[in-house]
């Protein structure tokens, strides 16, 4: 949604295939909508860019918009990402995951491949949610909410026993095949 | 997660309440959203919540109201407080009324995980503690009757009484005056091999030494004038079983020697009698006196003292029985009510304060006199701070030294303006009869502008 490097979106849905076992095809870029963007905070409001990309009814596969707007939710200061539980749709964002994409400062300590490692994992922890997931207190699991860098960057790319058979039931109720 | 607490939102603000709501679902907590004071009030009304995040800034009734409220009627509820940067000063205002945080919107996520998870951990450690507690009272006070105990010092007391119960030394039980010395010697006697005979006990401090030595000895028909028939005493009573001396540091010290040779020759007469008896009986001795002390100045004897000495329980004052009195305030409350059929359910949290703040001189008695008291004059289902008025701390530039009549006074004084005036019930309060207090208003000269 806006002005994403290919890269990111191709990255996310390499993660989302690997690790969710749900073929993800890349469309469009999307516009987010006007009123998801906060004057005030010079953020993005991520529910109604939820609700732009639900639409208006269940959609069929879980969509998940990617972008680089800062985004944040009316109670919180910021979001990596967002998802409606259950409700098949989930936006992640690269604006606090590192130094943007292609703009790395000659010398950054940060390499882009981080900022990838941190956007997958992101949208793997919103999509599951997006599946009906909560979050999760078992270590390592992916369902932790992170609340800073470095608790995401502690996660591995797994979820818990408990959350992969959520995650079994979730993709059962969509027309994915079964891993 | 079930067992993560329930928790309502109270925000005025739709997106704020319903992201907040959502963030928090998301953590596999049970939420409700209320959208103003009032509702959230009344849904606390009808039902339970372990944790309450109120907006500060609200129409209507506001958040500090809404905290205020809720804390009335439960004073352990955990509340975070909501607000945004211009109203710190209300949130601070929170924290002194009794709100656990405060969080400022919008929320740093790893702030606001630290705070809820802060509050949820305490509540588990408070009810683990108190699981944990019972679990101890339970086992501690199995045959301890009416020895209600939940403190440390006093957990260690009743694991003493249980060690020494079960064997056939001589105790002696020491403490302050209304410290449960009687009900201590009772346990003692219903954990021990002898639970199944006598328990006898004797004063001796209430007794003249002629009176004693009858009482305790027995005696025989025409031993002294007035004994028509003979009398067992108490000794004799107590076969099989304990015999409780209470106050035995009030015991003359001709009695003393004659006791010992009892203790020790376990054989006596009756007075005025010439015929042996024997008695078998475990002794049990309870002084506030600081017998040490008097065996030094000789006014009792060291034989005597190491005699019943044996071993000793000392009961710990009330002060230094942290949160028993809030156990024992609950306990005789509900004894009492029950005696008394009143609707009594509990107490205000500034009741609740006055008792703990207080330094309880009388200890264990002392706090059950005063909710005898204030069971009988309360108007309401819950004790009150009204009801305890004298315990709340004196102004201390008047904490000088008082004669007793000045103590009175002020005491009088103090009981007509907390009843407003009402002689019958300041009478009542002050455990007099009402003749009794207007006899001294007049004496005194009070007025209500004394």
């Amino acid at each position: 949604m806006g002005r994403v490097p290919a890269m990111a979106c191709a990255v996310v849905a390499a993660n989302l295939q690997a690790v969710l076992g749900l073929p993800t095809d890349v469309v469009a870029t999307q516009a987010p909508p006007p009123e998801a963007h906060l004057r005030a905070r010079g953020q993005h409001d991520a529910a109604p860019i939820l609700t732009a990309l639900r639409g208006e009814a269940l959609p069929p596969r879980v969509r998940v918009g990617v972008t680089a707007l800062d985004l944040c939710l009316p109670i919180l200061t910021f979001v990596y990402g967002e998802a409606l539980v259950g409700g098949r749709v989930a936006v992640v964002s690269t604006a606090r995951l590192g130094p943007r994409l292609g703009q790395s400062p000659a010398g950054s300590p940060e390499n882009p491949g981080r900022l990838l490692e941190r956007l997958a994992k992101v949208a793997l922890h919103e999509t599951a949610h997006a599946l009906g997931l909560g979050h999760c207190r078992a270590d390592g699991c992916l369902m932790v909410f992170s609340a800073g860098l470095d608790v995401l960057d502690s996660l591995g790319l797994v979820f818990c026993p408990a959350c992969e058979r959520q995650l079994v039931a979730g993709r059962q109720s969509l027309s994915y095949p079964s891993r | 997660m079930s067992d993560l607490p329930r928790v309502l939102v109270i925000d005025d603000e739709e997106a704020m309440r319903e992201s907040l709501a959502a963030w928090l679902r998301k953590e596999g907590y049970r939420v409700s959203v209320a959208p103003d004071g009032a509702n959230g009030l009344a849904q606390m009304g009808e039902g339970s919540f372990e944790l309450l995040l109120v907006d500060v800034k609200m129409p209507g009734i506001d958040g500090l109201t809404v905290l205020e409220r809720a804390l009335a009627a439960k004073p352990d509820l955990p509340v975070v407080m909501i607000t945004a940067y211009g109203s710190i000063e209300s949130a601070v205002a929170a924290m002194k009324m009794g709100a656990r945080d405060y969080l400022l919107k919008p929320f740093d996520p790893e702030q606001m995980l630290l705070v809820i998870e802060k509050i949820v951990r305490q509540e588990e450690l408070v009810r683990e503690n108190e699981a944990l507690r019972e679990r101890i009272r339970q086992s501690a006070r199995e045959g301890m009757g009416d020895l209600v105990a939940g403190s440390e010092v006093m957990i260690d007391v009743l694991e003493l009484i249980r060690d020494v119960a079960s064997t056939d030394s001589a105790v002696l039980l020491t403490g302050e005056t209304g410290t449960g010395k009687e009900l201590a010697a009772r346990a003692i006697h219903s954990l021990s091999p002898r639970a199944y005979g006598p328990f006898v006990v004797i004063n001796c401090g209430a007794l003249s030494e002629t009176l004693l030595e009858s009482a305790l000895f027995g005696h025989e028909r025409g031993a002294f004038t007035g004994a028509v028939a003979a009398q067992r005493g108490r000794l004799e009573m107590a076969d099989g079983g304990t015999l409780f001396l209470d106050e035995v540091g009030e015991i003359p010290t001709k009695m003393q020697m004659d006791l010992l040779r009892v203790l020790e020759d376990q054989q006596f007469t009756r007075v005025g009698g010439t015929k042996p008896l024997r008695s078998d009986f475990r002794l049990v001795c309870a002084t506030h006196r600081d017998l040490p002390a008097r065996v030094k100045s000789g006014e009792f004897r060291a034989d005597f003292f190491y005699r019943i000495n044996v071993l000793e329980v000392r009961l710990p004052p009330l002060r230094d029985r942290e949160g028993d009195v809030e156990l024992l305030a609950e306990y005789f409350v509900e004894q009492i009510a029950l005696k008394l059929a009143k609707p009594i359910t509990g107490f205000t949290p500034g009741a609740v304060r006055l008792l703990r703040g207080y330094a309880w001189p009388g200890n264990v008695r002392e706090l059950r006199n005063v909710l005898e008291r204030a069971v009988v004059i309360s108007r309401s289902d819950r004790i009150s701070e009204r009801e305890l008025t004298f315990l709340a701390p004196e102004d201390p530039v008047e904490s000088l030294p008082l004669t007793l009549r000045e103590a009175e006074i002020r005491h009088i004084q103090r009981a007509l303006d907390a009843e407003g005036w009402n002689i019958t019930h300041a009478a009542r309060v002050l455990d007099v009869d009402r003749v009794t207090l207007s006899r001294k208003i007049k004496r005194y000269g009070l007025s209500r502008e004394t």
